[in-house]
């Protein structure tokens, strides 16, 4: 995925000479192609988040379009402050491009486990929140939204789902569709797949959303006589179909605890049910409690 | 006392009392230095928006008063307007607000961003080869924050020359967490660093016109909290936040030399 975060930097930047990369030395090695095509374009600016994003608002203060590139923990929790005032009160858009959200670094520990991200950015006014859950969704969605002068984030997963679904900024995606269905599931993301892989064989609406704010109300409303179960391995997307659905909305995802396992992403998954097998145990427990 | 300095403290005096909000010792140790800044720079106070001017940030953005009585007499707005500081519907708010104050480039308020944003700007002037500046000014207080430190180390390393950051050592960290030796730690952050008395205009307009040497500068003022008005300076904790009552506000005036 960062392999074609790359590319899509580089054919953005062939184009529009105010894209300006700023690292907080992540990812230096891999885009070592654009830093030599772009020199004054490319800044590693060093292991500061707080003053990454800060710097990139005084970019965007002067109309050029800074990229800030680190990882997820770092520049969103530790980098709150900054994201809040210098982006968004002072209206100083720029681009957060994370990498490591939810457990995508499942082996370093909680240290560098992120789930509060999107929801972090989301309660910002004026922020877009973003979590594509493929390559095609990654390049449509930056290129789409990097030049728009508001505050944006985007997250790159370490897997990718691998449905091939229409992407337009803002739109969701109705996956599966029952007219019978009770139950709408609801998930955002790479975990997409597990999900699908779940929900394909029950009696469910399936609904998937790569932008988490603005959220889609129109989909949401289209099902809003159903009752409606969010699973994702992220606190965000929730909170927002909860904002804007008057439907009884349930969650399964992070618990109020600490995870304080390593291993992969895939044992993560698998410990809080997150894997295909788990979602189908906790979808199957929602739909026996539906007259 | 400057004749501009001397107005612009009557006038934040005047206000405080008016409104009964200011930071009156904070406002009048950077009198000065917004004076020499404002001199200096290019800008238009008719054009707030002109292509070709200087930024000029308060990070101190406690200070907001004085930045508006300043920005007043150097001809943004009649001062009469701020004398409806912090008041509910007033666009003159305790923390200045860029998108309805003339001539304030960034909202301040949380210390610690000033020097950051300045940076960034610093660096986006350098990568659009403009020889525009960027001003910003700090408190001794604010560098507390290790953002000051953070965002200072990235412009030494980026050889940001066209960054200037005056530092407004007023000493009011003694009860706390005081700055010792200011121009050693900026010097060691390989900053070109000046050291002026910040209360003498001629000093500071011409550290401010030195050469930077390939780095950002640092100037260090050493100024006084209450500059102008001997109560304040001598009970500088006391009059942190308040308001002068009318007999005060006559005594604090009769005061500025």
């Amino acid at each position: 995925m960062r392999k074609h975060f790359k590319d899509v930097l580089i054919k953005i930047a062939e184009k529009d000479e105010k894209l300006i990369l700023l690292l907080g030395d992540i990812s230096v090695f891999l885009l070592k192609d654009f830093a030599d095509r772009f020199p004054d374009r490319f800044y590693n600016i060093g292991i500061c988040e707080n003053t990454l994003i800060s710097m990139a608002a005084g970019m965007s203060s002067q109309n050029l379009h800074p990229i800030v590139h680190t990882i997820a923990p770092f520049i969103t929790e530790r980098s709150y402050e900054q994201v809040k005032l210098d982006m968004c009160y002072n209206g100083f858009g720029g681009n957060i491009v994370s990498c490591g959200g939810s457990f995508d670094y499942a082996w370093d520990g909680a240290t560098h486990h992120c789930y509060t991200d999107l929801e972090l950015m989301r309660m910002l006014p004026g922020m877009e929140v973003m979590q594509p859950g493929s390559k095609k969704e990654l390049g449509l969605l930056l290129e789409s939204q990097y030049a728009n002068g508001k505050p944006s984030y985007f997250r790159i997963p370490a897997d990718e789902h691998l449905l091939d679904l229409p992407v337009e900024f803002g739109k969701a995606n109705v996956v599966l569709h029952k007219d019978s269905a009770k139950l709408t599931v609801i998930t955002a993301g790479p975990l997409l797949n597990n999900v699908y892989e779940a929900c394909k064989d029950m009696n469910v609406n399936l609904l998937y959303f790569h932008t988490i704010k603005p959220l889609d109300a129109e989909v949401l409303a289209r099902y809003s006589k159903t009752k409606m179960l969010v699973i994702h391995d992220a606190f965000g997307l929730f909170e927002s179909v909860c904002a804007t659905v008057d439907s009884k909305v349930k969650y399964h995802g992070i618990p109020d605890k600490f995870c304080c396992y390593y291993g992969t992403l895939e044992d993560i998954r698998r410990l809080l049910m997150l894997d295909a097998a788990g979602i189908k145990n906790i979808i199957q427990k929602e739909l026996s409690g539906i007259k | 006392m400057d004749c501009f300095c001397k107005s612009v403290r009557q006038d934040i005096l005047r206000i405080s009392r008016h409104s009964g909000h200011g930071h009156i010792p904070t406002c009048f140790s950077v009198v000065e230095m917004l004076a020499a800044v404002y001199s200096e720079m290019k800008h238009n106070p008719a054009d707030t928006s002109w292509d070709e001017r200087d930024i000029f940030i308060l990070s101190k953005g406690h200070a907001a008063l004085a930045h508006y009585c300043t920005l007043a007499h150097s001809g943004y707005f009649p001062v009469k307007d701020v004398y409806n500081f912090g008041a509910f519907s007033s666009i003159f708010g305790c923390h200045a607000d860029r998108h309805r104050v003339p001539g304030v480039e960034l909202s301040t308020g949380s210390l610690g961003h000033g020097s950051c944003v300045g940076a960034g700007i610093a660096l986006a002037f350098k990568i659009k080869k403009s020889p525009r500046k960027v001003y910003v000014l700090i408190g001794d207080g604010e560098s507390n924050e290790g953002t000051v430190w953070e965002s200072l180390m990235v412009a030494a390393h980026q050889k940001l020359d066209n960054l200037t950051v005056l530092l407004d050592h007023n000493k009011s960290q003694i009860r706390c967490l005081p700055i010792t030796r200011p121009a050693d730690k900026f010097r060691a952050f390989d900053c070109e660093t000046l050291e002026v008395d910040g209360h003498d205009i001629n000093a500071l307009k011409t550290a401010l016109s030195a050469p930077s040497n390939g780095r950002p500068k640092v100037i260090v003022a050493n100024t006084i909290k209450g500059c102008g008005c001997k109560t304040l300076a001598e009970n500088m904790f006391a009059w942190h936040r308040r308001s002068p009552s009318k007999e005060e506000m006559e005594m604090l005036l009769g005061e500025l030399k």
